[in-house]
């Protein structure tokens, strides 16, 4: 297991795409691309991400749908929507549906970074307070039980982190 | 406060006309109106008034001929008389042939006291001379009358009593003649008097009622024997023909710019015809109007008139506040079609603008030491030329969308519309389509006239065209059917596919700008928007229509002759 965070991107400009991921990778982080929602949400039913850059007009499945989808299904994913639209209001519409902000293309890549970050911090604020509250299950669960059970309660719990 | 302020600002600017604009319609409002409602009225005062004028005037001309019939009446009920008087005297077995003067005198002083028309009374013997005479002019006894028209009448004619006409005679002085004659032993007889028709006039003048009509006597010839002193001189021509086969009948005159009534009635004793004319001026249909009729009709007419100048004004009220509210409207359209244009703008642009800087980023990265990363000859060309292509799209597009604003002048010439077409099928397209799936149809109508208009811009529409059905065709094999013909004064092209065709809410939006359904960077969704402004500045039209799954078929209208 890395201790890269993972991201995806969403996006159907190839060339940006490409550049971008390279960017970041460079910057220490484990890229996947996708260029259409349909496939996105698919990568993100087979491995897990920390969380996700999204284009918002796609065709086919567009960034709206495939934050709804993301968010239903995956507790801890954090999303940022990026936009070329001159108006934000659609933008601000997915704040709404879940999304942790957005930002106007183009950006500079220091205020990408800061967005990545501050999303990944509120990710884990929300894991951590889920973990609290698990541990003191669990810790309340191991007074009656057995230390093979208490044990597996903490592996289910490593396992759902992923 | 503030707001109503604004508001008045908004509605001043939002008001698409000048004043002069609303004077003029409110002027052709008054017009129209005044059309539909004032001449109606008008037409029926004046149907209205001119039968009443009509009905008028008939009931005066019957008044005018019941008059003239009585005083026909008294008038040969005088000739008769007179006649009988003469008669009685010559029928008179004690009358002596030829009557002393003294007798004479005496008859002509009894026929005196009858009537004071008498004025002298003479005897005629076979040889037609006045053998006796009594009255004011003794020196016309013994007077040869032979040759005399009267005598003539009397001598020749069956008849045996004769009326002249008024005439001078020899005593140069009016007056007519009542003779009777008998045939006595083989002796031709004749008594005769002569009386003024000025006596007899008096007579008939005090029968009358009012002095609203004036009486007169004229003769066969039509020349006046009594006539009232301030319409004529007796025997002067008068002026009213009177037809000499009614007995009766009645007219208008215009005697001195006044039209008069008249009615005539012929006499039965003599051959004159009695004329009664009204003394008013008839004035034909203006001058009998009723003032009081004028009066009411005026009033009509000024009522229609002020309804009419009220509702004009309520209607360019009406009209401005509709034109106000279009105005905003259109105003607050045009402003959201500005901020949809900005925002589609935006989007295209700042696309390739984020390829641009993240292109620009990564080639930073290459050569930043601290990546420890090292940049191949090849691979910054690469990225160099995604990063020209980007910038690229950016300058087609608002290129694009300057030509979709402004209007650039046209290059207008005379061409053969199958020439423009061909210039782009075979050069621009030629080789393209033939190694594509798509087959091209041409169904040319080469008897077309020649078109006047700008062959650039419009090979930029039919490209636009054609690109989009060979899209829309794909990668499945399809036809695109060109075909030419004529619609009275146009020309059309037109441009079928067996493509996928639109859904109706696609076809919605096909001329809009940035409206696309292609992938990112394939189209801009600017082609159709800027064909449409183009096909408008050729002073044409674009149409489509299309079916899902079944094709779109494009047509280009454009007048023969550009006018400017």
């Amino acid at each position: 297991m890395s201790n890269k965070i993972r991201l995806l991107i969403v996006d159907d400009e190839e060339k940006f795409l490409e550049s971008i991921a390279k960017r970041l990778e460079m910057r220490g982080f484990d890229v996947r691309t996708a260029t259409r929602g349909e496939q996105a949400v698919e990568i993100t039913r087979e491995e897990k991400f920390d969380l996700a850059l999204l284009d918002l007009k796609m065709p086919g499945m567009d960034g709206k749908q495939v934050l709804e989808i993301l968010k239903r299904e995956h507790k801890y994913i954090e999303v940022i929507i990026l936009t070329g639209h001159g108006s934000v209001d659609s933008a601000v519409d997915c704040t709404k549906l879940g999304a942790f902000g957005y930002l106007p293309k183009p950006y500079e890549l220091e205020k990408l970074l800061d967005t990545l970050q501050q999303a990944y911090k509120v990710r884990m604020e929300k894991k951590f307070k889920v973990d609290q509250a698990r541990m003191d299950k669990i810790a309340k669960l191991a007074t009656g039980s057995s230390a093979l059970g208490i044990l597996r309660e903490l592996k289910k719990l490593d396992d759902e982190e992923k | 406060m503030a707001k109503v302020k604004r508001q008045q600002v908004v509605s001043a600017e939002a008001l698409p006309f000048k004043a002069e604009h609303y004077r003029e319609w409110r002027r052709r409002q008054i017009i129209r109106m005044a059309i539909t409602y004032i001449a109606p009225l008008v037409i029926l005062i004046v149907y209205f008034q001119y039968r009443y004028v009509g009905l008028e005037d008939d009931s005066r001309r019957i008044h005018l001929g019941a008059i003239a019939e009585h005083q026909a009446n008294t008038l040969d009920l005088f000739l008769t008389e007179r006649r009988v008087n003469l008669a009685n005297l010559i029928d008179h077995p004690r009358f002596s042939i030829p009557p002393s003067s003294e007798e004479m005198a005496d008859y002509l002083s009894d026929l005196g006291r009858v009537s004071a028309a008498f004025v002298d009374l003479g005897f005629f013997d076979s040889s037609g001379v006045q053998v006796a005479y009594s009255g004011p002019h003794p020196s016309l006894e013994l007077q040869d009358y032979r040759e005399e028209d009267w005598y003539l009448t009397l001598r020749n004619a069956e008849v045996n009593s004769v009326i002249t006409d008024v005439y001078l005679g020899f005593r140069q002085q009016l007056h007519f003649t009542i003779a009777v004659s008998r045939l006595v032993e083989n002796q031709f007889l004749v008594l005769r008097a002569t009386l003024d028709p000025g006596r007899m006039y008096e007579y008939i003048e005090s029968q009358q009622a009012a002095g609203d009509v004036i009486t007169c006597l004229v003769n066969a010839g039509g020349v006046y024997q009594l006539v009232d002193e301030h319409a004529g001189r007796p025997l002067d021509d008068c002026p009213i023909p009177i037809s000499s086969e009614k007995h009766f009948g009645n007219g208008m005159i215009k005697i001195d710019d006044a039209s008069r009534l008249y009615a005539f009635q012929w006499l039965r004793n003599a051959d004159w015809s009695l004329i009664v004319q009204s003394v008013k001026n008839t004035g034909g249909f203006l001058g009998n109007m009723r003032l009081s009729s004028l009066i009411v009709s005026a009033g009509l007419l000024l009522l229609a008139v002020v309804v009419i100048v009220n509702r004009a004004g309520k209607l360019v009220a009406q009209q401005k506040e509709t034109d106000q509210t279009r105005a905003q409207l259109e105003h607050a359209a045009k402003l959201a079609s500005v901020g949809e244009l900005a925002s589609g703008i935006a989007h295209e642009i700042n696309n390739p603008l984020a390829v641009i800087t993240e292109g620009c980023g990564l080639l930073m990265d290459y050569t930043d030491p601290q990546f420890g990363h090292t940049l191949e000859e090849k691979e910054l060309r690469e990225r160099l030329d995604t990063i020209q292509s980007s910038a690229f799209r950016c300058r087609d597009i608002t290129r694009k969308l300057l030509r979709f604003v402004r209007k650039t002048d046209f290059d207008l010439r005379e061409h053969d519309v199958h020439d423009i077409v061909d210039g782009i099928t075979d050069d621009l397209l030629g080789p393209e389509i033939e190694v594509s799936n798509v087959k091209l149809e041409r169904n040319y109508d080469r008897t077309l006239p020649k078109l006047t208009t700008d062959a650039n811009q419009l090979q930029q529409v039919i490209l636009n065209v054609i690109n989009n059905a060979t899209d829309a065709i794909g990668d499945a094999s399809g036809t695109i059917r060109i075909s030419t013909s004529r619609r009275g004064n146009e020309i059309l092209i037109s441009i079928r596919d067996t493509g996928c065709g639109m859904t109706t809410e696609q076809l919605e939006k096909v001329f809009m700008p940035f409206f696309t359904t292609k992938e990112v960077g394939k189209g801009t969704g600017l082609g159709l928007s800027v064909s449409y402004g183009i096909m408008n500045g050729l002073g044409g039209e674009i149409e489509v229509e299309s079916t899902r799954d079944v094709g779109t078929t494009f047509i280009l209208a454009l007048p023969i002759k550009l006018k400017r």
